[in-house]
């Protein structure tokens, strides 16, 4: 299935040099997709007949081994820190929402240290009621409400769990035509380098993997940073070739060779 | 809203801890937490496992420390069903439990505290700044739109919920990261100062300012602020220290605490 994400509009030619990597950018995604896919079909067909107990070990039985052993079907690198569903909250009973998300082992957690187990998102413990009552303003998960789509966030830092810098995948659940919660995944742009890497060495020139409004997730241009935003008054547009990646809201650009 | 802060500076108070004296750190922590109004009245804390699991400490240690709590009259533990270990503070900060607490921390640690963290909050900002988009500054701005900064506890968290909100559009996880670790060890103390109304009035005013310095890009503006603040902040707390040690009271008598 392809997602209709919006893309960056592109006002100069893409590159056909940088296709390659554009292309292993957007395989990468969608077979993360895949997966979030079938969580999200197995988790809507569950929801009209499920106790929250169930929905919670559904959700565990379909988050925790990809967390370990990554997506073993789609030959994927352990791409995932964090993932699982979160219940949009009955607004009739204006209960909070139910997170059923796990995150994978950790180094130097500030809030959790160093876990070498998949471990609960302990919902009652960490997060105070301020941030649950307006949990839905944030973009995983304002998006895909608003629009019914699927929705990428970020790259970002994560400071609800992770502490990491992370893109987050979320993708609306529908129940007859309700959105009854999100299904998401955080993925770490640590190890989404280490999967696109070779990739990016196969280009003649240093490139970065950028978002919509240009924000570098992944970079070999030295003077380009992760977390950086493209145009900078260092960086004119006009200096780069991009290629877009199919279906995804990234960009693959590289500096213009000196003419 | 009165509360801001967001989960991560709170929930640093029950991050691990290291070295040694671990039962006294986990009730100086949950101590510091309860005096300066960041756990509040009535509120259960987490479970001893998990108190220990969260610590990174024995059981036995968490149970020590939590006699300590008891024995200063910051909690109780009720038996049974629904029961726990239970702030039992008032909501204003105790005045003789701050002064121990004062008395207990030297100035050389305070300034030392003070000029790290400053030098964190700094980098924050200029980071912030530069590498801030549009979007993220309007959300930025509508947050502190809704900051209280009326009363004592809500401005309080919501200094905290700013300084963390200036790291994470740092987009530097090492920041964010040390940025949560030092505001669980100083953050409560270096913030005692918000009690005072003045204070509170100059910090919600900075603040509105380090927005606009970030919208604008000014990196140096947003350095040169935040650190200004954390200075008034820093003399607030050596000037109560002083008068603490010489017999007097944590507020100097111009100001009312609200």
């Amino acid at each position: 299935m392809r997602h209709p994400l919006s893309v960056p509009d592109l006002s100069v030619a893409a590159s056909v040099a940088l296709a390659p990597v554009a292309t292993a950018v957007s395989a990468a995604v969608a077979d993360v997709f895949t997966v979030l896919d079938d969580w999200r079909d197995r988790v809507a067909a569950a929801v009209p007949v499920a106790t929250t107990a169930e929905l919670d070990a559904l959700v565990e039985s379909l988050v925790v081994p990809t967390l370990v052993g990554g997506v073993a079907a789609h030959d994927t690198p352990m791409l995932l820190i964090g993932a699982g569903f979160i219940a949009a909250a009955d607004d009739r009973q204006a209960s909070p929402a139910h997170f059923a998300w796990w995150l994978g082992p950790l180094a130097g957690n500030p809030l959790l240290g160093t876990t070498l187990a998949p471990t609960r998102l302990d919902l009652a413990a960490r997060v105070h009621t301020e941030y649950l009552r307006d949990f839905r303003g944030l973009e995983w998960y304002r998006v895909p409400e608003a629009t019914g789509r699927a929705h990428v966030t970020g790259p970002y830092v994560d400071h609800l769990c992770t502490f990491d810098f992370i893109v987050t995948l979320t993708l609306p659940v529908l129940v007859d035509g309700r959105m009854v919660g999100v299904i998401g995944a955080d993925v770490s742009v640590t190890r989404l380098e280490q999967s696109l890497l070779p990739a990016l060495l196969g280009l003649d020139a240093p490139a970065a993997l950028v978002n919509a409004i240009g924000r570098v997730v992944i970079s070999t241009e030295a003077t380009l940073a992760a977390g950086d935003i493209v145009p900078n008054p260092g960086h004119p547009l006009a200096a780069y070739d991009r290629a877009p990646c199919a279906g995804f809201p990234f960009d693959v650009i590289a500096r213009r060779p000196l003419e | 809203m009165e509360a801001q802060l967001r989960p991560g500076a709170r929930e640093a108070i029950f991050a691990q801890l290291i070295e040694a004296g671990r039962a006294e750190q986990v009730a100086r922590r949950l101590t510091d937490a309860i005096i300066l109004g960041v756990l509040t009245s009535g509120e259960r804390l987490p479970s001893e496992q998990e108190l220990a699991r969260r610590f990174g400490v024995a059981l036995i240690t968490v149970r020590e420390g939590l006699v300590i709590l008891r024995e200063s009259g910051l909690v109780e533990t009720r038996r049974g069903r629904g029961g726990g270990s239970f702030v039992i503070q008032a909501d204003a900060p105790d005045e003789t439990l701050l002064h121990t607490r004062l008395r207990g921390v030297t100035h050389v640690e305070l300034s030392d505290l003070a000029v790290y963290f400053a030098t964190i909050m700094e980098g924050c900002a200029e980071r912030a700044a530069l590498r801030a988009a549009p979007d993220d500054a309007d959300r930025l701005s509508e947050w502190l739109a809704l900051a209280d900064w009326d009363r004592d506890a809500g401005a309080r968290a919501n200094a905290g919920g700013f300084y963390l909100e200036l790291a994470v559009l740092s987009q530097s996880a090492r920041l964010v990261r040390e940025q949560v670790r030092l505001q669980a060890e100083f953050g409560p103390l270096l913030l005692l100062g918000l009690a005072d109304p003045s204070v509170r009035a100059r910090v919600a005013a900075c603040n509105t300012d380090v927005v606009a310095a970030v919208r604008a890009g000014d990196g140096p503006l947003a350095r040169t602020l935040v650190a200004g603040q954390v200075r008034e902040l820093a003399e607030w707390l050596h000037a109560a220290k002083t008068r603490i040690e010489r017999g007097g009271t944590l507020h100097a008598a111009s100001a009312v605490s609200a």
